[in-house]
């Protein structure tokens, strides 16, 4: 053995020796990428305040990363995030959480958030399907998939939250699959030097339920899967809808400028009352 | 007309809803986070023109639920923190009112209280939240509310709540009502340095989360706000005095219900204040807010007529003035208890009283509207025949 | 020839039976399940033969659970993650 410890080990709790995920789970792949670009953009936790809800994903920082962290009430992270980061404008402010956290119970904070362009940098964990509670449906669980909650085979339609969230106005819109680590390493880096709402969305493996729920198999199977069926954005522009319907569509959806909230209530308090922040 | 100015000092004949806005800033409030309910829109009117000429931030959220949640956040990230709602939108919060009691967060909630259920009638006052804001949440927790029954004290409770607060990192809230809101009476402002600020105790720097306690001591432990270094681990879910997540220790769970109560009830003699005054009387008017003023013309009209009847005003209704109302049973033979509803603090008053003399409850000729002094002593009357 | 050095945090590593990531995206082979369990009762990976490994590293990258570090020139004292293909 050469290393004594991981190199990430200096960004984690020290009493916190194991992570809780399952044997497979994306979520350890999602947590690595975050920390490499961190990392890679010269950054330290202490410049950081990272934020919550409640499911597996919402595990990422919490208690692992040794920062400020936020673990909020189910669906909500996004909201608290616009508060810590209006009060906290200089710090970087990163939501990490899963879909049915941010997108189906917290959705309409999701969609402001996105609207009113705050500054956070938004991971969204998409596994599919509400894996801590034991396999329901999910806003994202592919029609005709049978879980627990919806036995007979989902009867509804699939999200595509990154179509709504560039539809909300967000600066920077961006999908990956746990199959790309490295692209969603840099996605993630552009996020958070991004000025506004920067938006990432992992599809991840859920073995333990989504795996089993939808036959995809193991993690494994799933990576397979992810690799086989994921196609950049730039070719499936080209496609027609048909051809794209079992396809998941990767890359940078969106990547623009526009005004940032935290920075203009900045211009505002100096222009209203003369503060300077 | 303000300048940037945080204490406008001065009298003014202004709404309640403006005094409280003004308490707001005067307290030194950074941040308040709101969505738009009638009665109280005329606060966060306001707050959306002062706060940012004093410095501060305001956000109109989507929903309540967002607002308290922003508030909760930016109250982590060091500032003062205000929403103001009514019954409705104290409804849809109280998940997070449940957030803020266990993780310990200094938050000032102002309920400017109309008539329900549901959505009611917006504009017309009515004491209709005066136990769901102690037991809406799931769980059991003690906050602490306050209640005004003027304009002045709209302004004057309002500094009280960022104190309390502060001091307790615990949210108050302030139980105004739509006619303690929109009633415009005499307001006056004192001199900045009349007015006591408080802010909650940050740590000292050095120590590490796990040498640190940064949660559940009786006497409040030092918040470790964000941005500072200090690596706060703040969680929903049942923790440790550091904070860390623990759902495997009976012991944990047991302090984490039991120190946040005891850290307000342990304090309650600093917390409540009543306003009493029934020494000779043999009936006592027991009542808050806006209805206490009928009650002390009540009273005056009362003893006009030879009979010795004393006031007793809950300036703070939570943490519950158990002891406070057990004197008075002590001292009086009869408690008649005013309130704008069908009774909400009536059982806890009885409660303490019962066993030492007759306690009764007057709710106005019609809900929705303050007593008329002749129809309390009509009733007084009545009672003591 | 770059030479790499692979660490196997193997009391950190939940098994190549359920997860297996790392086997799954090395290119050359040089990780195989091994046959001793560890302290929690999952097996972890062995090295084969680390003159395969080419340090590209997507064995550390994707692993969910900080169990294995491929550091490509040993000597050095500072550690860069992340890889340059692509």
């Amino acid at each position: 053995m050469s290393v004594s410890a991981h190199p990430f080990r200096k960004y984690m709790r020290s009493h916190v020796t194991r992570t809780t995920t399952c044997p497979g789970c994306g979520n350890g792949i999602i947590t690595q990428a975050i920390l490499r670009a961190i990392e890679e953009l010269g950054l330290e936790m202490d410049d950081f305040i990272f934020v919550s809800g409640i499911g597996c994903a919402a595990w990422i920082p919490t208690p692992l990363f040794d920062a400020d962290t936020l673990h909020t009430t189910h669906g909500r992270p996004v909201a608290f995030a616009t508060g810590v980061k209006l009060a906290l404008p200089e710090k970087n402010v990163m939501v990490a959480s899963g879909d049915g956290d941010l997108a189906a119970i917290g959705g309409n904070h999701l969609i402001h958030a996105a609207r009113r362009n705050i500054d956070l940098t938004v991971v969204l964990v998409n596994n599919g399907i509400y894996g801590m509670t034991g396999g329901q449906t999910a806003p994202t669980t592919p029609r005709g998939v049978s879980t627990i909650t919806s036995p007979y085979g989902s009867l509804e339609h699939v999200f595509d939250i990154c179509a709504m969230i560039a539809a909300a106005g967000a600066p920077y819109v961006a999908r990956w699959t746990t199959y790309h680590p490295r692209q969603m390493m840099r996605s993630i880096k552009k996020a958070i030097q991004k000025k506004g709402f920067a938006f990432v969305e992992v599809i991840s493996q859920c073995p333990v339920q989504f795996g089993r729920a939808s036959k995809l198999g193991k993690a494994v199977d799933m990576l397979k899967y992810y690799k086989k069926g994921s196609i950049r954005i730039n070719k499936a522009r080209d496609l027609d809808k048909e051809a794209l319907k079992d396809k998941i569509v990767v890359g940078e959806f969106v990547d623009t400028e526009k005004p940032e909230l935290a920075s203009e209530w900045i211009r505002l308090k100096k222009e209203v009352g003369g503060y300077i922040s | 007309m303000s300048n940037g100015k945080r204490v406008l000092t001065g009298t003014y004949f202004q709404m309640g809803n403006w005094a409280c806005a003004e308490g707001v800033i005067a307290a030194g409030c950074e941040f308040v986070a709101g969505y738009p309910i009638t009665p109280a829109s005329e606060i966060i009117n306001r707050l959306a023109q002062r706060l940012p000429q004093v410095g501060g931030t305001f956000l109109q959220t989507e929903d309540e639920i967002s607002a308290i949640c922003s508030a909760i956040g930016a109250s982590w990230a060091g500032c003062k923190a205000l929403v103001a709602t009514s019954g409705p939108g104290i409804s849809l919060m109280q998940e997070n009112i449940g957030f803020a009691v266990a993780t310990e967060t200094p938050l000032v909630i102002v309920d400017v209280q109309r008539l329900g259920p549901s959505t009611g009638v917006p504009s017309v006052g009515l004491a209709g939240d005066m136990v769901q804001v102690a037991r809406g949440s799931h769980g059991d927790y003690q906050i602490i509310a306050l209640c005004p029954e003027s304009p002045q004290e709209m302004f004057d409770l309002t500094i009280r709540a960022f104190h309390l607060a502060e001091r307790y990192r615990v949210p108050v809230f302030l139980m105004a009502d739509g006619f303690a809101g929109h009633m415009r009476e005499q307001i006056v402002i004192p001199d900045e340095d009349r007015i006591e600020i408080t802010g909650r105790k940050i740590p000292e720097p050095g120590k590490t989360t796990m040498e640190r306690q940064d949660f559940l001591d009786v006497d409040v432990a030092p918040m470790p706000v964000f941005g500072r270094g200090f690596r706060a681990h703040v969680t929903s879910s049942c923790h440790d005095e550091h904070g860390m997540r623990n759902l495997s220790d009976p012991e944990v769970m047991h302090r984490y219900i039991t120190k946040p109560i005891d850290k307000i009830l342990n304090h309650r003699d600093e917390i409540i204040q009543v306003d009493a005054d029934y020494s000779g009387a043999d009936v006592a008017l027991v009542s808050y807010g806006t209805v206490s003023r009928s009650g002390r013309a009540a009273a005056h009209l009362a003893q006009a007529q030879g009979l010795k009847v004393g006031i007793f005003r809950l300036i703070t209704c939570w943490p519950f003035p158990d002891k406070e109302v057990r004197e008075m049973s002590e001292h009086v033979d009869y408690m008649l208890v005013l309130e704008n509803n069908r009774g909400q603090l009536y059982p806890y008053i009885k409660a303490e009283a019962a066993h030492a003399c007759r306690v009764e409850f007057l709710g106005p000729q019609t809900l929705g509207q303050i007593h008329d002094p002749e129809f309390i002593l009509a009733r007084i009357k009545e009672m003591i025949k | 020839m770059m030479t790499s050095k692979i660490t196997i945090f193997r009391q950190s590593c939940k098994g190549v039976e359920d997860c297996g990531i790392c086997i799954f995206v090395c290119p050359k082979q040089a990780l195989i399940e091994s046959d001793e369990i560890n302290e929690v009762g999952y097996l972890p990976p062995k090295v084969t033969d680390e003159s395969l490994c080419t340090g590209c590293q997507n064995c550390m990258i994707s692993c969910p659970d900080f169990a294995i570090v491929v550091e490509k020139e040993p000597k050095k004292s500072s550690d860069k993650g992340g890889s340059k293909d692509e």
